[in-house]
């Protein structure tokens, strides 16, 4: 059977979305492994997490400072504002095996790593 | 007879080494040159040529001073014309203006603008899309095939879908996207005239790093199949283009990347590459400024260097293609 290349782009396009959506689905909370780290005095602590590799990974982020942060990584493909005092959670999709720096994106010194083993 | 200044020398290696490498050892030396030249009387030229290696080698400082500074950078734009793989960082959202001009055809005055208001967000780590309203501006003259025109239009919309495939980081040295962006044309982007067009521009995306966090390179695949109807044209008219590009860029400082471009094109009759109508290599370079975490600038310029179209004996397609491209893109995340 031939399709017309209209009928074919379109499916394409609708395969490209469909994949979109499913990426958007969260990852299973039962499989994933939970890192917590905090912010005081514009420093993370720890400044290295420590996680499994292949399995999909939640962060705890807790901003004891009384200013905002942005936790951001271009290595986890992830930014997220914590506010003063609050906390965030970030879900991470699963890892090779690494180093992973993130930082605060509203101040950029303040850096850690997510070692992925 | 002039005695060889020493910094003389060493500032027109500095110059020429463009901030790249000049250890402190010479900055100290130039500085101890620039007294002996005023001690000397020396010509005020001297002083001033000295003085303006001087200046060469404290951005040259800076930057080695920022050489652990490199981080990991998004290469979205920094090809120009060329896509890079990456997507953004998931939570991500940003406005940004885009300019793009095609300039010069055969014979008079050419020249369309492309003004586009886009909205990107990034909802996943796999998935972002721009959503886009574009306006038109034609200035043409003269030009042989076209009628003269000068208009300013609301165009259309588009928008763009990208993918992450493969990201580029620990495990994989490359990172593979690949892109959809739909359009929908109230106005003929190459004659300014009135039409109903829609298209989609159909990307994949490759790059790498050559050396980490300094020398990136793209390649792009591209695939735009069109169809479009005049205001006084019953029927619809099926067209296609191909497109091969490739880019190199490097990081001149952390917040600075230029680099070159090389794109191949080709446009055809029909869908799926029926007819040839032309041809066309363009090559340019590209610059990319960071003026901060969330705003950036990036800039493109191409020109035909080879080219040709079916049953014209000329030198490149003017027909299909402009001579000249450009594109400027301003981007503000929040």
């Amino acid at each position: 059977m031939k399709r017309s290349p209209i009928k074919m782009l379109s499916l394409a396009i609708a395969a490209l979305m469909l994949g979109s959506f499913a990426s958007m689905l969260p990852a299973d909370a039962e499989d994933s492994v939970t890192v917590n780290i905090s912010l005081k005095d514009h420093r993370f602590q720890p400044a290295e997490l420590h996680a499994p590799a292949k399995k999909p990974i939640m962060i705890i982020v807790k901003n004891l400072d009384p200013a905002p942060a942005e936790f951001e990584s271009n290595m986890l493909r992830v930014e997220k504002v914590v506010t003063g005092g609050g906390t965030i959670t970030l879900r991470i999709r699963p890892l090779d095996p690494g180093r992973y720096r993130f930082f605060d994106d509203f101040h950029q010194e303040t850096q850690g790593y997510l070692v992925v083993q | 007879m002039s005695i060889p200044c020493l910094a003389h020398l060493r500032a027109r290696y500095c110059l020429a080494t463009q901030f790249v490498s000049v250890d402190f050892g010479l900055r100290d030396s130039i500085i101890e040159e620039i007294l002996s030249c005023i001690d000397r009387r020396a010509t005020f030229r001297r002083c001033l040529f000295v003085g303006a290696a001087l200046l060469c080698l404290y951005p040259t400082n800076s930057a080695r001073a920022q050489d652990t500074a490199f981080h990991e950078a998004e290469d979205k734009y920094m090809f120009g014309f060329v896509d890079g793989s990456d997507i953004g960082n998931e939570g991500e959202k940003a406005i940004e203006f885009e300019t793009t001009g095609a300039f010069q055809k055969r014979g008079g005055r050419y020249s369309a603008v492309e003004q586009e208001l886009e909205f990107e967000q990034v909802p996943t780590q796999f998935f972002a899309y721009e959503l886009s309203a574009h306006a038109m501006a034609h200035s043409i003259s003269g030009v042989e095939g076209l009628d003269n025109i000068n208009n300013v239009a609301f165009s259309g919309a588009s928008a763009k879908l990208r993918y992450l495939i493969i990201g580029r980081g620990p495990g994989s040295p490359i990172g593979l996207t690949i892109s959809a962006e739909p359009e929908w044309s109230r106005i003929d982007g190459t004659d300014g005239t009135q039409t109903q067009d829609y298209s989609s521009e159909f990307r994949i995306v490759a790059d790498t790093e050559f050396i980490p966090n300094r020398l990136y390179a793209a390649f792009n695949l591209i695939y735009v199949p069109e169809t479009e109807k005049g205001a006084a044209d019953p029927n619809w008219q099926n067209s296609s283009g191909l497109g091969l590009s490739t880019a190199l860029a490097y990081r001149i400082t952390p917040t600075v990347t230029a680099g070159a471009a090389l794109e191949y094109d080709c446009a055809y009759n029909g869908l799926a590459f029926q007819t040839f109508d032309g041809h066309a290599l363009y090559l340019g370079p590209t610059l990319q400024i960071n003026f901060s975490p969330k705003i950036l600038l990036a800039a493109a310029f191409m020109a035909q260097v080879a080219g040709h179209a079916p049953n014209d004996p000329r030198a490149l397609d003017l027909t299909d293609f402009s001579q000249y491209r450009a594109n400027l893109k301003f981007e503000v995340e929040f």
